[in-house]
């Protein structure tokens, strides 16, 4: 394995408290919950393993022994999923294989095709970077069994990226523009003037 | 479609800006160098994105220097000194692109702007013809992409995904072609770099494609023109919204995909452009559809 502290971005002689936060932001970065619907899903879940195990390194360098048990377990992926109609396609999904999982599920009778497809078609598409028929199918899923959390966290994740509305600045208000610099110098002209002094010379 | 791919000048340091101008200088003076001097008029901002990522990745320090340019010669500005991979790549997507733009216009414009483009087509198809040499993998994804535009633009069911799939496409394997062009331990180090660069330039690529046809849409609907968002089933009211919602999207999975690549020299700058200039230029262009009475 490469130099932990190298992967967590601090220096060896960081405190616990530095190593915790850098772990922190980074875990907040490339959680796989970021990643789900992602085409590159497995890299983030790997660059995840690799942040994880760098930590539980350091940790257990420091002797400190009771995070590295907590940490891989507190941001793990949390796709596990109990029940399933589906389980060749989940794991065409997980290898990758997405031709193969679209024409398992293109195969599926209009009639039989329950919440759980439209989410799987949806996963298809979203991993294909399809992003926009994938929202309308994940929606379909959603709707169709509004209980499922999965489904629901799918619909909310993609929601929120949707609405991003403070990715960038506010570009509404700027300082001052020239004008108001122009208007503000004859108004302080004007109040020099009435008390006798002059702020402009040659009116 | 180019030109929406810039820095946001006002949050970026000045160092970086300084750097920024240099490669957009630098890229300028490749295209003199490789094809003519009149080729330095196509420079646009999207190829210089392009070759700041690539610098940024690269083993290779750029080495500065002061010099006139010959567009201004009372200006000085600062140039990359020796020639690089990463500028000939992004002067043969500059170029290529530029060729294929103009064929398009040639087939789609009225007559009086078709005398001007033909007027234009012998110079841009001898320089393509040098960029085909030297980068064919460039030129032959622009060719690709040309050609499916075409038919998703006569499909009956496309969609926004479909319509974006040739822009997104070639963008990603324009983008691939940085981890086989360049010598970068950076890339190396990861074997997954490809793959994140490919998912990075597609996404982008589809931004790209989506901003133009929003940008386009008041345009094209007064025209009958191809464009994506017409042929949604989404009220007018609702359709700011939603166009923005798709690019909110897209927009932020091409930013999950260059967070999994690890930090090069200019990280800065792309991370200004990505994070910052992008959303700028979307509230910018969607103003448009707060005021549609105007456009018409």
């Amino acid at each position: 394995m490469n130099n932990p502290y190298e992967i967590l971005g601090v220096s060896p002689n960081a405190t616990d408290e530095e190593i915790k936060t850098a772990y922190r932001n980074l875990a907040k970065k490339y959680h796989p919950d970021n990643y789900t619907d992602s085409p590159l899903a497995d890299v983030a879940e790997e660059k995840m393993k690799e942040i994880n195990e760098a930590y539980d390194a350091i940790c257990d360098m420091r002797k400190n022994g009771s995070h590295s048990s907590t940490s891989s377990s507190s941001y793990g992926s949390s796709s596990s999923y109990t029940h399933t109609s589906y389980p060749d396609v989940r794991q065409y999904i997980h290898e990758g294989r997405l031709d193969d999982a679209m024409e398992i599920l293109n195969g599926v009778a209009q009639e039989s095709r329950n919440a759980e497809w439209y989410f799987l078609m949806g996963m298809v598409f979203s991993r294909k970077g399809w992003n926009d028929q994938a929202y309308t199918y994940f929606q379909r899923a959603y709707q169709m069994e509004p209980d499922n959390y999965e489904f629901r966290s799918a619909v909310n994740n993609m929601n929120s990226r949707r609405t991003y509305s403070n990715m960038g600045y506010d570009t509404g208000n700027m300082g001052c523009s020239a004008c108001d610099i122009c208007t503000g110098l004859m108004c302080a002209d004007c109040c020099c003037n009435c008390m006798g002094g002059r702020s402009i010379f040659c009116c | 479609m180019f030109g929406y791919v810039n820095v946001d000048k006002s949050n970026l340091l000045g160092k970086d800006f300084d750097t920024y101008r240099a490669i957009y200088c630098s890229l300028c003076k490749q295209l003199g160098r490789d094809y003519s001097i009149f080729a330095r008029f196509f420079l646009n901002y999207d190829c210089t994105f392009y070759a700041v990522l690539m610098l940024s990745l690269s083993d290779k320090t750029c080495d500065f220097c002061t010099g006139r340019c010959r567009f201004n010669p009372l200006k000085k500005c600062d140039y990359i000194s020796d020639d690089t991979v990463s500028l000939s790549l992004a002067a043969a997507l500059t170029i290529s692109s530029a060729y294929y733009k103009l064929l398009d216009n040639i087939l789609d414009s009225p007559w009086y702007k078709r005398i001007f483009y033909r007027l234009l087509q012998p110079m841009l198809s001898s320089w393509h013809k040098i960029s085909l040499k030297k980068f064919p993998t460039i030129d032959n994804e622009l060719n690709k992409m040309t050609i499916s535009q075409k038919g998703t633009e006569e499909d009956k069911n496309c969609n926004i995904d479909k319509a974006a799939e040739p822009t997104a496409a070639m963008l990603s394997a324009v983008f691939s072609l940085v981890d086989e062009k360049i010598d970068s331990s950076i890339l190396k180090k990861n074997k997954n770099s490809k793959r994140i660069l490919s998912s990075f330039g597609y996404f982008l690529g589809k931004w790209i494609y989506l901003i133009d046809a929003a940008d386009d849409y008041f345009n094209d609907k007064k025209h009958h023109n191809f464009n994506p968002y017409i042929t949604l089933d989404v009220e007018e009211k609702e359709l700011k919204n939603y166009v923005l919602s798709s690019l909110n999207h897209t927009l932020s999975e091409a930013m999950l995909s260059y967070n999994l690549l690890e930090k090069g020299r200019y990280d800065a700058i792309i991370s200004n452009a990505l994070f910052s200039a992008l959303p700028k230029k979307q509230n910018l262009v969607l103003s448009k559809f707060d005021k549609p009475d105007k456009q018409k």
